[in-house]
């Protein structure tokens, strides 16, 4: 809501400096945006007149004008805007002005001609209304007078943000209520009756209402003789001061009695109006089946059953609340008007204005609640205003439909129960003081107060809606600030939580930045991964995506990694190590709501260093990323868990694995697929792994943890290297050498693995063909002396013949 | 000649010898040449047994004194030696100490986080516990619940997203939802009331969503953090108070609070929380757009519709709830001029937090 201090100072005693006043409305709830002031930024912006407008000769959309500003020689200058002719009133920039925007006009060549200033739109200059064309200006603004003075500009406009349960504070009247109650003033309402004459307008118009839920009230009153024409200055500045564009005499007064009391107005050309029974007859109901009509705009509009139209004896002529009709718009040919003043079911007018996109301000202050009351009091004033500024007489009287009528809401107030809620010590005299003010009627019954609430306060509702007011005008902090004391409360994270900080700081400790990617997920990642849903899984579709990339949840996290992977190597960063801990999607059909579950997927790309001068960069593969499962394991006493050859489709053939705790597979590890890499743009190799967290959380919780003795005598270790078939793998010589070891063997490390280079010669082989060797260091240890080699070398010469027989292994020389 | 005389010219040779040595290797030499198996000493020695009764004790007192002589001469030239090649050891290991040091790779905590953990440990400091909820949530969580009307334009499907139905009703038949990514963590809120009874004091951080295009100050994703508490007695001045020592402990012990009346459907009172500039400390410069405030969080007492919706006696029982964007709080703290760096996983941002 633009509110123009000008005007606003006609309503209420400003006592406030304008920065107090922002700081006392900000501190009561009604924010104020901006504040503009006008007129000091249009210096150099005179009023002007178009003597001549020829065609750009170089330009399809330019034209060149000679403009006269009341100097000797009349300016030269080029202009794109087309909506004006020779002989129009238009404001000038001159050469050295600055626009509001920061713009400053200099001369310039455009296309060949020299430009000597600019001819200025509404929005250009900031005085709200249109930017499609120039402002256009009425005939008898002055030529060469300093536009800001002409327009009365010296003004300051502030820009509140009316929350959604104020719908008073859509007025000036309402604005100068609230300054009233929270600067402790009086305001005054704008009245004012018309002079009537002629027919009374009972005789001339019929008004009927279908349903009385959607339209509570209607109004009409018949203004006859009436001249259409350009608006006196002062009503077109303060149209245009709210931010509509002045129309003509008849539109900008309904326009201004809108901004000034909160009524939306409309205006039928009355002579288009059908009769029956020789009056205009106008029937309020809800649009039929297939019903359209067409708007002033020239639209055919299809209408949905809620939608309220206004209608005569032939078929719509306005649709309620949100825009009129074409065949009733008021025109310059227009001599008798037909003013409604109505009340409509908030619910529906917002229904029907954004099915339609027509947002206007009517309809905003139709959706969020017009008073009822007001309507009469609006067409009485707006009746006078037309008469006086478009000539005319009114008819008498009012016809006033009001099935919607409804005594005055009582609530009651317990001064004990506000001042427990809001933890102040507020005397019922206090409250009484801060609520009046706002209009409401506020009586004491015993040690409380019965309040009558004004229709025009339809949020005041309940008890909690007063004690909001006592708080907001008593003055949020006035509140005394405390603490809830709260026995019986219990903080911090919970054992899952806890664990899932647990596992970040690892993953960090581990080298890895932690990643927050989009949820959405894109479809096309199914084919870029090579991803196949199992047959009973669906994605999590969007209804109404922004986009086809984000049109679905995601099911995974590695299509976000690889994006970011993607993202920092066009950028030229190379090494790239990402954690991500996020929620992923999948649904199946009969499913309301998705399964969600938080994984935690990483992805090494790169070195972990770029090369130094005392270290090199090591290219990243698999075991990196195995080895960061590895240390989060660990660390995290995820329990006991191995990884298993598996090939994924998105993961490169023979360096991929599933990874399995307690026998389920809980995630995948492995180096990107050539092909998937090609489709993310990027090259390799990339390690991912993708983990669930719940596992890994239920996991940990049977894990117990027990402390083990320090030794106190030295180990006793010996080396052996194996010779297996390349097919039996280092876990299970591992395994069986752990089994075979009894009570003395401690731990099995292997450190070192040896293949004859591929094309060795057969002289040079070290190793049989398709073979490989493990070499492998064990530490023997007992608890209570120290070994000899006479006590291990017996054990371990046992365990050596045991696993080569279990895996097929020959002890290398 | 006397062997005496003979032990003296010995000493005298040998202790030349251990004064030149330059090395402890050319030390060792003089010392085998002299005191070795083979050494001359040890050979002048073995021939004490030719000697007389009388000579013996003599020849034995100055042969002692020459061996000693000579011992002490060797473990102090050993000693200055030793010295010596340490001190130049350690010369030669010297290094500039101004090179780089060896590369610990060790990751960051993403930005956002860092500040949910930041709010999580405040209010975990004031008795809150974590709660959490599902993303795709019902309409009748994340509006009804929550006290929005019927129309609400927040639940438009220009603002809201919404996700496709595979329970096949008729609502998802007829190709309209009412499930939806949450627009806000406050569906949690009732998720919470549902599941336990008052005392409440919870803190619920999480991905919410918006159907806004990505810009520098918009996201179709954001992070928010919600507070709840239900409990018997509870005040707006306790609201306040709360937030106000929240303020304090994130952004520091000299920054300002005020709140501010607004309307929430889900809170009345309701207010905005600002806190005053950390740039101009409230007088207005550029970073607060001249208003030396900066909006910060969303507040108010829980409406008593929505204690109706979770069967908590509102006479009983009063609470506040109160909700804010750590984007928001991440980009005022930082000076972070693009949302869009937030979600785009740039190592060189990650780094710099």
């Amino acid at each position: 809501m633009r509110v123009s201090l000008k005007w606003l100072a006609d309503l209420v005693d400003i006592t406030l400096p304008v920065e107090e006043l922002c700081d006392r409305l900000d501190m009561t709830g009604t924010k104020v945006e901006a504040v503009h002031t006008l007129g000091e930024a249009l210096d150099g912006v005179v009023v002007g007149r178009v003597l001549t407008r020829e065609q750009h000769p170089d330009a399809d959309k330019l034209s060149y004008c000679s403009v006269d500003i009341g100097a000797a020689e009349p300016l030269k200058i080029v202009c794109g805007a087309t909506n004006f002719a020779a002989g129009d009133k238009v404001p000038v920039a001159c050469v050295g002005a600055t626009l509001p925007g920061g713009m400053t006009i200099k001369r310039a060549k455009l296309r060949g001609l020299e430009s000597q200033g600019m001819m200025c739109s509404a929005t250009e200059l900031e005085v709200g209304g249109d930017g499609s064309g120039l402002l256009i200006l009425p005939d008898d603004a002055p030529v060469g007078v300093p536009f800001a003075q002409y327009y009365g500009l010296a003004d300051t406009v502030l820009e509140l943000e009316v929350t959604p349960n104020r719908p008073d504070c859509l007025s000036m009247v309402g604005v100068a209520r609230e300054v009233a109650a929270v600067t402790h003033v009086d305001y005054r309402v704008p009245s004012g009756t018309p002079e009537e004459s002629g027919t009374p307008v009972g005789d001339l118009v019929s008004v009927e209402i279908a349903d009385g839920q959607l339209c509570p009230r209607y109004t009409a009153r018949a203004i006859r003789g009436v001249t259409v024409g350009p608006s006196p200055a002062w009503l077109a500045e303060r149209v245009a001061a709210c931010g509509t564009r002045p129309v003509n005499n008849v539109v900008d007064v309904t326009n201004y009695i809108m901004y000034e009391l909160g009524q939306p107005l409309h205006a039928f050309d009355m002579g288009t109006i059908a009769q029956c029974d020789e009056k205009k007859a106008i029937i309020v109901r809800p649009a039929g089946e297939g019903e359209t009509i067409r708007t002033l705009d020239g639209q055919d509009r299809p209408l949905a059953s809620d939608a309220i139209l206004i209608t005569d004896p032939s078929g719509p002529i306005a649709l309620a609340g949100v825009m009129g009709g074409e065949t009733t718009e008021v025109s310059d040919a227009t001599t008798d008007i037909l003013l409604e003043a109505a009340c409509f079911d908030p619910a529906s007018i917002s229904r029907t204005s954004r099915r339609l996109g027509l947002i206007s301000e009517s309809s905003l202050r139709f959706e969020r609640g017009v008073d009822p009351d007001l309507a009469a009091r609006a067409a009485d004033r707006a009746a006078m205003l037309i008469a006086e500024v478009a000539g005319g007489t009114v008819a008498p009287g009012i016809v006033d439909v009001y099935p919607g009528k409804r005594p005055p809401a009582h609530l009651p107030l317990r001064v004990g129960r506000t001042n427990e809620i809001l933890g102040t010590s507020l005397t019922r005299e206090e409250m009484s003081a801060l609520l009046a003010p706002l209009g409401l009627g506020v009586t004491p019954v015993g040690d409380d107060l019965d309040v009558t609430v004004p229709a025009f306060r339809p949020d005041l509702e309940r008890e909690i809606d007063l004690v909001e007011e006592v708080a907001r005008l008593y003055g949020l902090e006035n509140i005394p600030s405390s603490r809830p004391g709260g026995r019986g409360r219990i903080g911090g994270r919970t054992p899952a939580q806890r664990f899932e900080v647990r596992v970040g700081a690892t993953l960090r400790a581990a080298g890895l930045d932690e990643h927050i990617g989009y949820a959405f997920g894109d479809r096309a990642d199914l084919e870029r991964l090579t991803w196949d849903l199992a047959s009973d899984e669906q994605l999590v579709e969007l209804i109404n995506p922004m986009s086809e990339e984000q049109s679905v949840l995601r099911w995974t996290l590695a299509p976000s990694l690889l994006r970011a992977v993607s993202h920092n190597r066009r950028r030229g960063v190379s090494d790239v190590h990402l954690y991500e801990m996020g929620t992923v999607f999948i649904t199946a059909d009969g499913r309301k709501q998705p399964k969600e579950r938080l994984m935690v997927s990483g992805a090494l790309a790169g070195a972990w260093n770029a090369p130094g001068w005392n270290e090199q960069a090591r290219q990243l593969d698999f075991f990196d990323g195995k080895g960061v499962l590895e240390t989060l394991f660990e660390t995290t006493h995820a329990g006991r868990w191995s990884v298993r050859a598996s090939d994924r489709p998105w993961l490169q053939p023979g360096r991929s694995a599933e990874v399995i705790v307690g026998g389920d597979v809980v995630g995948w590890l492995g180096e990107v697929a050539p092909h998937v890499l090609d489709n993310y743009e990027l090259t390799g190799p990339v390690v991912l792994f993708e983990v669930s967290v719940p596992a890994l959380v239920k996991a940990a919780s049977r894990e117990s943890i027990s402390y083990r003795d320090i030794p106190r005598y030295p180990a006793y270790a010996l080396d052996v290297a194996l010779v297996v078939d390349e097919a039996v793998t280092a876990e299970r010589v591992t395994a069986a050498l752990r089994s075979a070891g009894g009570a003395l063997l401690e731990s099995v490390h292997l450190f070192d693995v040896y293949r004859d280079p591929q094309g060795t010669p057969e002289a040079q082989r070290r190793l049989p063909e398709g073979m490989k060797s493990l070499a492998f260091s064990l530490e023997y240890r007992t608890a209570d002396r120290t070994l000899s080699e006479a006590d291990v070398r017996p054990v371990h010469d046992k365990l050596i013949r045991k696993v080569c027989g279990a895996v097929g292994a020959e002890v290398r020389a | 000649m006397t062997i005496t005389d003979d032990l003296r010219a010995l000493e005298a040779e040998a202790l030349a010898a251990v004064e030149a040595a330059a090395t402890l290797d050319e030390l060792e030499a003089a010392r085998i040449g002299y005191l070795g198996k083979k050494g001359s000493l040890t050979a002048v020695l073995r021939g004490l047994g030719g000697l007389t009764a009388d000579e013996r004790p003599i020849v034995g007192k100055v042969s002692n004194e020459v061996r000693q002589a000579l011992e002490g001469a060797l473990e102090s030239k050993r000693a200055r030696l030793e010295g010596t090649a340490r001190a130049s050891r350690i010369a030669a290991e010297a290094v500039d100490v101004t090179l780089p040091g060896r590369h610990h790779p060790v990751g960051r905590q993403h930005v956002l986080h860092q500040v949910v953990d930041e709010i999580v440990e405040i209010f975990s400091g004031l008795g809150y516990r974590i709660a959490q909820g599902p993303e795709v949530e019902l309409d009748y969580y994340n509006f009804t619940a929550l006290n929005h009307p019927p129309d609400h334009p927040a639940r438009a499907l220009q603002d809201t997203f919404y996700v496709k139905d595979l329970s096949g009703d008729r609502a998802a038949v007829e190709g309209e939802s009412d499930v939806l990514l949450r627009t806000h963590t406050s569906p949690a809120q009732v998720h919470v009331m549902e599941a336990q009874k008052p005392p409440i004091y919870v803190i619920v951080p999480g991905k919410v969503y918006r159907r806004d295009v990505a810009d520098p100050s918009h996201l179709p994703q954001f992070t928010q953090v919600e507070g709840l508490v239900v409990d018997e007695g509870i005040t707006f001045g306790d609201l306040k108070g709360t937030l106000e020592h929240f303020v304090r402990e994130m952004f520091g012990p000299d920054r300002r609070v005020r709140l501010r009346p607004h309307f929430f459907p889900f809170t009345e009172p309701s207010a905005e929380v600002d806190v005053s500039c950390g740039i101009c400390g409230g007088s207005g410069c550029r970073s607060c757009g001249g208003e030396g405030w900066l909006e910060i969080l969303g507040c108010g007492m829980v409406d008593p519709n929505v204690f109706g919706h979770v069967g908590i006696d509102t006479e009983k029982y009063t609470g506040f709830a109160f909700g804010m964007g750590a984007e928001r709080i991440a980009g005022l703290k930082y000076g972070v001029p693009d949302l869009r760096h937030f979600i785009e996983g740039d190592t060189r941002f990650l780094h710099q937090f």
